[in-house]
């Protein structure tokens, strides 16, 4: 996953820490094998390669895309696995190097969840498409981390997948954890923190990576439906929720809501740290 | 399907998640940081042969949305039992009229004049505001109001905090201003006035005794000033140092506290009412550092406190938090207090010299060593609430302040001992 | 009597405010053991407010930690 990993279990078993804690990392280490777009071999890579066809899936993947699928329809299409091959065409590196209108519609046509079709034993999308389980891969594993961790113990427990945070419940005496979140890409006055005593908090944005022409900002937050950058998104949102995956989703559909990220939220009453 | 605009996202992602994960049952994300905490304590104070005190505190502090916090405590205590009077010990039984100049108590021979009159209960409202002003600045204000059958108190404060470095530094400085009125049962003694003893039953005791008396009470305003640091060192270590001023004027002096004016042989010619000044300064240092061991955490403190009554104190108190295997925690306190005499302390007056302007006898402003060790057991119980049990035992030493002792005193106990026990149970919710 | 000057006061405050600025500290991620609870300066503070009126009344010198305690007429 490309970023540091951690649990920490508020407890004084050492035996019984290292235990939960090689079960999740092996829970995580199979989530990427499985997931990961730069694998060729994993079920995404494989997927990807074979568009065009129906491809059998299993069960784990059907749940996946289907989670996925209701993520597009509740951000009516703004929240798309299928946008990832913007990326062709988008290289974020801080240059003036923005794609051209011609090269940005010639990929459109490529991009669209509605153009894909699942069951649950099968998934099909048309040839040149490509799906990036991304947005919600790693959150998926701190959810399921989670459950492992509350299945083999009672201990309070947190776990961290490069910023996707849950926990398992309060610390012990009820204490809240207590998060900084600081994003590599921003200055350190801007750090969060952030109590939580049940549920997740996930951060989506990265001031970083941009385009300039023209004193025009592009930012790497890409509207599916255009093909361009949205615009003025905040440059980190920090979203509470339930659940990792849900919050990782919030987070990512607050960006696409440009400048209206915040008003969303909070119209949605949703617990959120931004940073402009 | 195509869904309407403004739908309710958290509940069809919940949906979602719950096919997804397979979990039924989804908590809610948010703190439970809305609602009322409280902290409750019973305390119980006892001095072998002398004070007995009770002590009920119910605390309750909320959290609202922009982390503004507000904290209000209730105390209630009530005092019973007999407190030093100031005068000596004598070979032969003594007799005192009471602060109140209804009735007399009898001391035996050899026994250190106690004053068993002292019953009290105290009423005391606390309330402090804190929020947040900007990310690193926090400010304060509270107030204080204190009753009891004789004395009243009321309080107000203001304090402002800044964060630096990260949230590793934090400087504060904080003022107080308080006003406390004093009006005992049967008025204040005048100054080194002699205490009336005769006949209390004869028909000019009373107008006798008010004489001695002015018929008002009196009161004193207190201006305090804190400044203080408090410095993370590194993820074991945290310091806090302060200083503290504190200025009060007005009345000071312990209306029921006397003085002996005793011959060559030491022999108790007559008791004196006490006088102190009506101005004292006082500067205190303070450090306090906090280390995080492994599992268990080391509260170390200490303080220095002058004033321009002359007085030195020095104060080492020390917590070391054991977590034990089952979750509880048990608490090893020790504590050590030393201080010199205030400059007008006089454990008694020798009769033919000139009377000094201020003087007390009273052993709480005299040289002393003192003395707590106690013991703290700490049991979490479920959603938060914690229950603990605290006992101390605290003994004072007073000691002699170079004060040669005359006659028959030579002979006598002039610096007794005081032995006390403390014990508390603390619940919080 | 004596009186000690507020200047050495604010100068002792201020050396110590500026050593403390150098390399002290954590990173917020490393606030794990600092975020207890019983790391706070004043972590019982029901237990600090008891003990501060006893010492109060039974010895001559109050506070420190914070404002001197007092109201009440136990001294």
């Amino acid at each position: 996953m490309a970023s540091p990993c951690e649990v920490l279990i508020d407890c004084n078993d050492k035996l019984l820490a290292n235990n939960i804690a090689s079960a999740i990392a092996k829970e995580a280490w199979r989530i990427e094998d499985k997931y990961s777009r730069y694998n060729i071999q994993s079920v995404c890579g494989q997927l990807n390669e074979k568009a065009g066809q129906s491809c059998a899936i299993d069960n784990e993947t059907f749940l996946l895309l289907q989670f996925a699928d209701q993520c597009f329809q509740i951000s009516n299409g703004l929240f798309d696995i299928t946008s990832g091959i913007l990326r062709k065409i988008w290289h974020f590196d801080c240059s003036d190097n923005i794609p051209t209108q011609k090269e940005v519609s010639h990929l459109l046509p490529f991009i669209g969840w509605s153009k894909t079709s699942l069951t649950d034993a099968t998934f099909t999308m048309l040839p040149n498409m490509e799906i990036d389980l991304g947005g919600i891969g790693k959150e998926y594993a701190v959810d399921k981390a989670i459950l492992i961790a509350k299945k083999m113990s009672t201990y309070p427990t947190l776990i961290n997948f490069g910023g996707d945070i849950a926990v398992t419940g309060p610390r012990n005496e009820n204490q809240a954890w207590l998060i900084g979140v600081e994003h590599p890409s921003l200055k350190e006055k801007n750090n969060v923190m952030v109590k939580i005593k049940t549920g997740a908090i996930a951060t989506s944005g990265d001031a970083n990576r941009y385009l300039l022409k023209n004193g025009k900002r592009y930012g790497h937050v890409l509207n599916v439906k255009t093909g361009w950058s949205v615009e003025e998104p905040p440059n980190a949102i920090t979203v509470a929720a339930p659940q990792c995956i849900q919050a990782g989703f919030l987070a990512t559909l607050a960006l696409l809501h440009g400048k209206d990220a915040e008003l969303f939220l909070s119209d949605q009453d949703i617990k959120y740290w931004a940073i402009r | 399907m195509q869904l309407t605009d403004k739908k309710n996202v958290k509940a069809l992602l919940l949906t979602a998640t719950t096919t997804l994960l397979g979990t039924a049952s989804v908590q809610a994300a948010e703190t439970k940081a809305d609602e009322w905490q409280f902290d409750t304590a019973l305390m119980y104070y006892g001095e072998t042969d002398r004070v007995t005190a009770v002590e009920a505190i119910i605390a309750g502090s909320k959290q609202f949305g922009n982390d503004e916090i507000l904290s209000l405590k209730l105390t209630v205590d009530t005092l019973t039992g007999a407190s030093a009077n100031g005068a000596v010990a004598q070979n032969t039984p003594q007799t005192f009229t009471r602060p109140s100049g209804k009735g007399q108590y009898q001391i035996k021979a050899g026994e250190t004049p106690l004053d068993d009159t002292f019953k009290d209960t105290r009423l005391q409202l606390t309330g402090q505001w804190t929020q947040p002003l900007t990310e690193r600045d926090i400010w304060s204000i509270g107030g204080n109001l204190s009753k009891e059958y004789d004395y009243f108190s009321a309080a107000i404060n203001s304090n402002i905090a800044r964060d630096f470095n990260k949230k590793n530094t934090t400087v504060s400085a904080g003022v107080s201003f308080a006003f406390d009125q004093i009006d005992p049962e049967g008025g204040i003694p005048n100054a080194f006035h002699t205490m009336l003893i005769g006949d209390v039953d004869s028909s000019n005791f009373a107008s006798d005794f008010d004489a001695t008396r002015k018929e008002s009470g009196d009161d004193k305003t207190t201006v305090d000033l804190l400044l203080g640091l408090t410095q993370v060192i590194n993820r074991n270590m945290l310091v806090q140092l302060n200083y503290s001023y504190s200025a009060s004027s007005g009345y000071m002096t312990d209306p029921f506290k006397v003085l002996s004016v005793v011959d060559q042989q030491g022999i108790s010619q007559t008791y004196l009412y006490e006088n102190r000044p009506d101005s004292r300064k006082k500067h205190a240092f303070f450090g306090q550092v906090k280390y995080h061991f492994d599992t268990t955490i080391l509260d170390t403190s200490y303080r220095y406190m002058m004033d321009d009554w002359e007085i030195d104190s020095h104060t080492v108190d020390t917590k070391y938090i054991i977590p034990l295997a089952n979750g509880h925690t048990i608490e090893p306190h020790f504590r050590f207090y030393t201080q010199t005499a205030a400059e007008f302390y006089k454990p008694f007056l020798l009769e033919g010299q000139v009377i000094p302007q201020f003087a007390s006898a009273d052993y709480r402003i005299g040289e002393m060593d003192a003395m707590t060790i106690g013991m703290k057991y700490g049991i979490p119980l479920s959603d938060g609430e914690h229950l603990s049990f605290r006992i101390a035992y605290y003994q004072q030493s007073p000691k002699s302040d170079g004060t040669q002792a005359v006659g028959q005193l030579n002979d006598l106990e002039l610096y007794s001992k005081v032995d006390a026990i403390m014990a508390q149970i603390s619940y919080s919710f | 009597m004596k009186i000690i000057s507020n200047q050495k006061v604010w100068l002792l405050i201020g050396v110590l405010s500026l050593s403390a600025c150098s390399s002290l500290g954590v990173e917020p991620w490393e606030r794990d053991k600092l975020a207890k609870k019983e790391m706070l300066p004043n972590s019982a503070p029901i237990d600090a407010a008891l003990d501060d009126h006893i010492y109060f009344s039974k010895e001559a010198s109050s506070g420190g930690r914070s404002f001197g305690g007092g109201g009440c007429g136990c001294n």
